[in-house]
């Protein structure tokens, strides 16, 4: 067997004992769900294994990750851990929350009273239990399943998660904040650290409107940065002229690998934004896939990555344009102050029959130290001839002239440096929906920039 | 759906069906080696060329290499497997010995560049222009010879450097693209068959700008040169190269390599046009046209500068690229590239950005018609060493009709902090409003769309040579004929 032979064949190896190891139990009684898991483990045999060869993962060291022994059993007893859920609260945030620790759902933890009529929110697990049918027709709204190794492992393993529903014209009046808190709750040593995977599932109906808050944390409780893989996938549709505005604040260990794969599709007048924020996790990744498909639907993608030492932090975004008069935006802004790497890769697709498509996107990124590295790639792919498209990077570093205005006033470099920093991620923060949580970013931002002090350790450059 | 206007349509329909103005076959005994490819082939090949025993072990080598690699498929084209043991490797005209002056020139192919619109002669003298003709793969008129050696620049064909300047050859051949470097080259460093040498003195400006007109003649040939130009400190070359084919029913695979060396304060500017046999509307026959282009900037304060009009061939996969090696070097790459019926073209270049305050310029434009699909892909890297590098990446692509395609793949790494990288993209189409403003002031639907499309291009235009320019724009002209008058 050749070196790279030898590669797949670990890789193969690392899912099937995920696979072997989970005590997810299929469900005889819901043929559907025993169908999708039995289809997902198939497909783990025979999908094309991952690697830097192939094109959407030749920046991200994915073969790394095989080399980690992760734990799919989830053995342990949720009401035993049981944090200081004031400890992650934001302050004054008024919301519909949900806590799952580990992926699972801790209820004691979550406060979903008085809900208002048409919106149906809860655990995954819960609704698999006490509603099949509606479960079975929301996860027939996506047909992506099973894309690559990863969400077909999430489909045979995901054992909870959140659903959202919301009846024809509801309008949520305060936000769903789901909270997840992430550690190795592994029993066993032979293993690095726990493997977690949850579903989210997001169905809009027509003119509802909703926002929805996620946010990723490490939750070992003593803030040390422990391993574990968490994986979700995302399933979120929206019907004519709904509605959703998404925050995902990814806040995770610095141990940790974080997979999110999110699948958006679109109907008439719908409208999705998003506002991604990434400061956590040794490996990150996150992949949006946006699937107009209706006309004149409307779709913003935001984020500000930030990236520290030993980070590698990935956005993959694919936007199709297969409706006519369609509109999407994508902006997003890196700030690399450690020796870390990040990845950005973000795709236009317009159909022949998108006609009147506007699409742009900008990816911006400041180094601020040596050693870190960026790679980005943009691209369009259009077929269609009456379209806007366009996109737009820069790589660089702080203006010097603007550096030098506020020194020339006193302010010392470093806070300059600072400065310019909010500045430059202000605009993605300004975006994001709720005040509460626009604080809160930051002040992680402000918190991770004085942490790592650029200017104090010689001269790196700015 | 689409509001192109009606007559907009039908101008975009006629360019469509614009047949290829110099689809003709030049009746000329030729000396061709049998199809298939294997060790016996190169053999012969580097036999009949009189090659030293390292040219021959080279291409062996090569060959062995290629053997193992596979044929890539990542780029944005789509085109049946290639049979490559239904080429023929080895194709010259027949030569009478010991060629003297042009009057020796077969009549018949001195002909056929006159029906092409460039007359060797002609040439020479209206244009100042040394012409370093291949038909097929041979040289057969090298002029100005003397004029280049007073000022001791050596302009010949690869096969005659090989025998006269051995060490040259040996030192920068396959320095800058390595028959290891992709499937293409390699298969070029086995079975190249000629090509241009130019070696350009310490502190020489080249006299006059140097030329090479290809044509690709025999049916069934695919034609393999490898050009090596090599500008010692402080130099200067203009290197032009234009390519036009006859009409052929199968596909005919073009793999050249380009290899420049710039050293200090050298500069070299490289300009194409080419215009091979695109294949027919249903997109039978054209060229298949895969070239590696690479130059090295080893020097300080070194210049190398790609100018590219890509009109022809059913497909072109071409990467004109520096390295960037020497601080403060510059690396330029212009292009425009039209596809249209059912051509595709997946061109763009990487900038590979080493030594400190180096830095780049790429603007690309790509014109998509028919059913033609323009695909941009680039390389900006920017290494830890690149203090202080700077990169502009400007990428426009206008779609004429709703059937055409136009992409931009570009793929940017930093990795120092002083780096600076920019890089934008657009797509549009001929707006309306430009259209009226035009049709307003009395111009035709054609001479409209002409301007428009020329005025896209100027960018790239004004850096061609003069000679180039207008040929270029002429070439525009004839390739959006119908549309354009």
């Amino acid at each position: 067997m050749t070196t790279a032979q030898q590669r797949q064949q670990q890789q193969r190896d690392w899912f099937q004992q995920l696979l072997t190891r989970s005590d997810v139990s299929p469900d005889s009684n819901m043929a559907w769900l025993y169908r999708l898991r039995d289809d997902a483990k198939r497909a783990i045999k025979t999908l094309p294994t991952l690697g830097s060869k192939q094109e959407a993962w030749r920046y991200n060291r994915v073969n790394d990750i095989f080399d980690i022994n992760f734990d799919s059993s989830s053995d342990f007893d949720n009401d035993i851990i049981e944090p200081d859920i004031n400890d992650y609260l934001l302050p004054a945030f008024d919301s519909y929350r949900l806590v799952f620790i580990n992926g699972h759902c801790a209820t004691k933890l979550s406060d979903i009273k008085q809900l208002p009529e048409g919106v149906t929110l809860g655990s995954v697990k819960a609704g698999l239990r006490s509603m099949p049918e509606k479960m079975i027709h929301w996860f027939d709204r996506n047909h992506q399943h099973n894309e690559y190794m990863f969400t077909a492992l999430n489909n045979a393993l995901f054992n909870d998660g959140v659903y959202l529903h919301l009846d024809r014209s509801v309008h949520l009046d305060r936000p769903v904040e789901v909270i997840y808190l992430n550690n190795n709750h592994s029993q066993s040593a032979q293993y690095a650290g726990s493997m977690i995977q949850t579903r989210t599932i997001i169905s809009l109906d027509v003119g509802a409107s909703a926002t929805l808050v996620e946010r990723f944390i490490n939750g070992s409780g003593t803030g040390n940065n422990e391993t574990y893989f968490y994986n979700n996938v995302s399933e979120i549709s929206l019907a004519d002229d709904a509605e959703l505005n998404h925050c995902r604040v990814q806040d995770e260990s610095r141990q940790a690998y974080h997979l999110s794969s999110l699948y958006v599709t679109q109907k008439k007048h719908s409208a999705y934004h998003s506002s991604n924020l990434a400061f956590g996790g040794a490996w990150a990744r996150t992949e949006y896939k946006v699937d107009f498909r209706a006309e004149a639907a409307i779709c913003d993608l935001n984020g500000l990555y930030a990236v520290d030492n030993q980070q590698l932090i990935d956005f993959h975004l694919d936007v199709q344009h297969r409706a006519e008069s369609c509109r999407s935006r994508e902006h997003f802004k890196g700030i690399l102050y450690g020796k870390g790497r990040a990845v950005f890769d973000g795709r236009i697709l317009v159909d022949k029959q998108a006609q009147f498509s506007d699409a742009a996107l900008i990816n911006d990124n400041l180094l601020l130290v040596a050693d870190a590295e960026i790679d980005t790639k943009p691209q369009l792919e259009i077929y269609a001839d009456n379209v806007k498209c366009s996109h737009g990077t820069t790589v660089g570093k702080l203006d010097q002239q603007q550096m030098f205005y506020l020194r020339s006033r006193g302010i010392a470099e470093n806070e300059a440096r600072k400065i310019l920093c909010q500045g430059y991620a202000a605009e993605i923060i300004d975006d994001i929906a709720l005040p509460e949580l626009q604080k809160h970013v930051a002040e992680k931002l402000m918190h991770a920039l004085n942490k790592n002090d650029p200017g104090a350790g010689g001269h790196d450059g700015y | 759906m689409s509001s192109t206007p009606k007559n907009v349509q039908s101008s975009v329909d006629d360019l469509i069906k614009a047949s290829y103005q110099h689809g003709f076959v030049t009746p000329i005994e030729s000396d061709t080696l049998p199809v298939g490819l294997d060790e016996n082939v190169i053999r012969s090949i580097s036999a009949r060329k009189n090659e030293p025993e390292w040219v021959l072990n080279w291409r062996l080598k090569a060959y062995q290499r290629w053997l193992t690699m596979e044929d890539p498929e990542w780029a944005h084209v789509k085109h049946p497997d290639i049979d490559f043991q239904a080429i023929s490797y080895y194709s010259a005209p027949r030569k009478k010995p010991g060629l003297a002056s042009l009057d020796e020139v077969d009549p018949a192919l001195l002909d056929a560049y006159n029906k092409l619109g460039i007359p060797l002669q002609e040439q020479q003298a209206l244009a100042g222009v040394a012409v370093d003709a291949v038909f097929d793969s041979v040289s057969v008129a090298t002029t100005f010879r003397e004029k280049l050696s007073e000022a001791g620049v050596i302009f010949c064909s690869l096969s005659e450097a090989i025998q006269q300047y051995p060490e040259l050859v040996k030192k920068y051949m396959g320095s800058v693209v390595p028959y290891t470097d992709n499937f293409y080259a390699c298969l070029n460093a086995a079975v190249f068959t000629d090509g241009t040498f130019v070696y350009v003195p310490e502190g020489v400006r080249c006299p006059m700008e140097l030329s090479t007109y290809f044509r690709i003649n025999e049916a069934n040939t695919g034609q393999f040169e490898r050009t090596l130009i090599i500008a010692e400190a402080g130099s200067y070359v203009s290197y032009l190269e234009g390519c036009t084919a006859p009409t052929r029913d199968e596909n005919q695979l073009h793999a050249a390599v380009v290899e420049l060396i710039a050293m200090d304060d050298a500069a070299i500017k490289y300009s194409t046009v080419q215009n091979w046999y695109p294949g027919d509307e249903q997109g039978r026959g054209g060229i298949y046209n895969f070239v590696t282009k690479r130059g090295i900037c080893l020097g300080k304060r070194s210049h190398i500068s790609w100018t590219q009009v890509e009109t022809g061939s059913a497909i072109t996969w071409k990467y004109p690229s520096c390295i960037l090696s020497g601080d403060d070097s510059v690396g330029e790459f212009y292009s425009v590239a039209v596809t249209r019926g059912r051509q595709q073209a997946d061109t763009g270049t990487k900038m590979l950005h080493l030594g400190r305050n180096t830095s780049s310029t790429i603007v690309s434009k790509g014109i998509s018609a028919g059913e033609g699909q323009n695909t941009y892909r680039g390389l900006v890297r920017m290494s830890k060493r690149a203090e202080g590098a700077r990169n502009h990446t400007q990428c426009d692509s206008l779609l004429l009709g709703d059937k055409c395609g136009a992409h931009t793949f570009p793929y940017i790494e930093v990795m120092n902090p002083n780096a600076e990288v920019e890089h934008e993209a657009t797509t549009s189409k001929i707006s309306d409003d430009q259209l009226f403003y035009c049709r307003q002031r009395g111009l035709s639907e054609e001479d409209a769309v002409s301007m428009i499309v020329n005025g896209f291009c100027k960018e790239v235009f004004k850096e061609l040579p003069m000679e180039f320019a207008v040929e270029a724009q002429k070439l525009l002209s004839i390739t959006l004929e119908g549309a354009v008058g």
